[in-house]
């Protein structure tokens, strides 16, 4: 293996986080003095790799992206606001002036192949001005600010932005704003719990299936949709689980419609395109939107101060619920290199248990004795919690070491 | 696809967004007919959106009902919220609300409005002035005008004048 009669063919280097890199050598130096790699074998496995300095979250590209935050907003405000000498029609012209300039500006720096932070910074103002230019066209014509159709529209050209040159900060203005649009378009025709929990529901089987689609095609958006997807999911299991958040029931409009045929056409999808273990994911977010949606449906006695057995059933079944979703994204955290899912999941059931422990207990126990039941409650959630994920992490690791060589 | 083009599809396509966002006011205007409806001020300046007038219609106004703190034509109150269209009848040389009903009538003129905030809104609720006119316009207001509506057939409105009746 270390004596070729020809030159290897070049191998296309991985960018990996600089601490991973100085791990690497660290190690390949270890082998090479035990005799495990020839030194020519280590350097060749040390030129695969090379380190991604713009990875790391430095305090230039911080402030360039407050900064060009700041800008953004601070124009919406001050043309929509101050310019009260200009008319309409100027407004809209200066505004689409500077939209423009930052959108061919942050392109040309991009082609130039300047600084990724500055470039980032230039593409966030051209996201932001975007967002300006249809408020104000929409206030130089008299359309209500509030209305959500010009949120959606941001977002659908955040999104066209970001598609079309795979770019992060205009993706993550599309997300933003996109998500807004997906619960303010339905609660505008209907406002209730349910409505909430359905949307939260749906949201979570979308992106999901969106994160399954955009594996291997768009790593960044895939985890970003992904980190989407488990937010909504343990938000959509909290507001189920909360006594009395339901209301009346579901109240049915179109765009709940349009919502849930949204998801269901994303999962089939996902499921055509991604063949395989994949498609679990939205199944997942599935199989939550039904406990979440039948948990908020499922209204017990409405008398705050007593609690009786639907009550305890209630509480028993979400924390159980909860608990399995949440062991399920430290899962998929762990399969996917996704630390985020991981700790989204550890603080969403801290704050889920305190949270359903006062609801559930506070009307009954009440003193220090409701601070002894919560603190017992929480301990022994934690306490399996953790062991379950210590032997997850085991169990990955021992199939990782018996399948060697194949992919995850 | 090369970086000037990508750019280009880009901007054409947020465009056209921007245009979808005030697309039933921009068909008022490029397609809609002339109908002059008396209008009175509520309020000369807003602050937080330049020399606007306020405008407010009392013959378009529901019963009773009277708009206060911000532009509107108050409030339907059948317990519902959601469209609003105002069938329009003319009237001694200019256009009244002759019926207000939550379902679209069959033929116009009418003005397509909303009541989710908590009083009807038509889009014809202000009208741009600079500041110095503005103030002008708040005495003519004071002393009867009419205000010049463009209304295309979906009932989609826009305000395109102001001016003594």
């Amino acid at each position: 293996m270390t004596d070729t009669a020809s030159p290897a063919p070049p191998v296309a280097t991985r960018s990996v986080a600089p601490h991973q890199l100085a791990w690497l050598r660290h190690e390949l130096a270890d082998w090479t003095s035990e005799g495990l790699l020839s030194e020519e074998q280590a350097a060749r496995i040390s030129t695969r790799y090379r380190s991604e300095h713009h990875a790391r979250v430095s305090v230039g590209r911080v402030l360039l992206h407050l900064g060009a935050g700041f800008v953004g907003v601070g124009l919406i405000w001050l043309v929509a606001a101050n310019l009260d000498e200009l008319s309409p029609v100027a407004r809209f012209t200066a505004v689409a002036v500077l939209w423009l300039a930052f959108l061919v500006g942050g392109e040309s720096l991009a082609a130039r192949h300047a600084s990724p932070p500055i470039v980032g910074a230039a593409r966030l103002l051209a996201a932001l001005g975007f967002g300006a230019l249809v408020f104000q066209a929409a206030q130089s014509l008299q359309v209500p600010a509030y209305e959500p159709r010009l949120v959606g529209l941001w977002a659908v050209g955040a999104f066209v932005h970001a598609y079309l040159t795979r770019a992060a900060a205009p993706f993550l203005v599309g997300v933003v704003t996109g998500v807004t649009w997906w619960f303010m378009q339905p609660l505008w025709d209907a406002q209730d719990g349910t409505a909430v929990v359905v949307l939260l529901g749906a949201g979570a089987v979308l992106t999901a299936a969106l994160a399954v689609l955009h594996d291997g095609w768009i790593d960044g958006f895939a985890w970003t949709w992904r980190t989407v997807a488990g937010g909504m999911a343990l938000a959509a299991l909290f507001v189920a689980a909360i006594p009395g958040a339901a209301g009346d029931g579901l109240t049915w409009s179109p765009w709940l419609v349009v919502a849930l045929g949204a998801a269901a056409a994303a999962t089939i999808g996902a499921a055509v395109v991604r063949r395989g273990a994949r498609i679990l994911e939205p199944l997942g977010a599935a199989a939550v939107l039904l406990t979440a949606t039948t948990l908020s449906l499922w209204t017990t006695g409405t008398d705050a101060s007593t609690v009786d057995g639907a009550d305890w059933a209630h509480a028993a079944i979400s924390v159980a619920a909860y608990v399995v979703l949440a062991v399920a994204l430290v899962a998929l955290g762990t399969v996917r290199g996704h630390q985020a899912l991981t700790w989204m999941a550890m603080v969403g059931l801290v704050v889920f248990t305190t949270f359903q422990g006062f609801a559930v207990f506070a009307p009954i126990v009440t003193g220090a004795w409701l601070f002894v039941v919560l603190g017992t409650l929480f301990l022994g959630t934690g306490f399996l919690f953790d062991r379950a994920r210590r032997e997850l992490v085991q169990a990955l690791d021992a199939t990782d070491r018996t399948s060697e060589g194949t992919g995850r | 696809m090369k970086r000037p083009l990508i750019t280009a599809v880009v901007a054409v396509g947020q465009l056209a967004l921007a245009a979808l966002a005030v697309a039933p006011q921009l068909s008022a205007r490029l397609a809609g007919d002339t109908y002059l409806v008396r209008v009175a001020p509520v309020d000369p300046i807003d602050p937080f959106r330049g020399a606007y007038v306020a405008l407010d219609y009392p013959d378009l106004r529901h019963g009773g009902s009277r708009s206060s703190v911000e532009p509107g034509l108050g409030a339907l109150e059948d317990g519902e919220s959601g469209e609003v269209y105002i069938a329009l009848a003319e009237t001694d040389g200019v256009w009244v609300g002759a019926e207000w009903t939550r379902t679209r009538p069959t033929h116009g003129p009418y003005l397509a409005c909303d009541d989710r905030s908590w009083q009807v809104r038509c889009g014809i609720e202000s009208w741009f002035l600079p500041q110095e006119d503005a103030r002008e316009a708040e005495v003519l207001l004071r002393e009867g005008a009419v205000a010049e509506l463009r209304v295309d057939a979906r009932g989609n409105a826009a305000v395109v004048d102001v001016r003594a009746r």
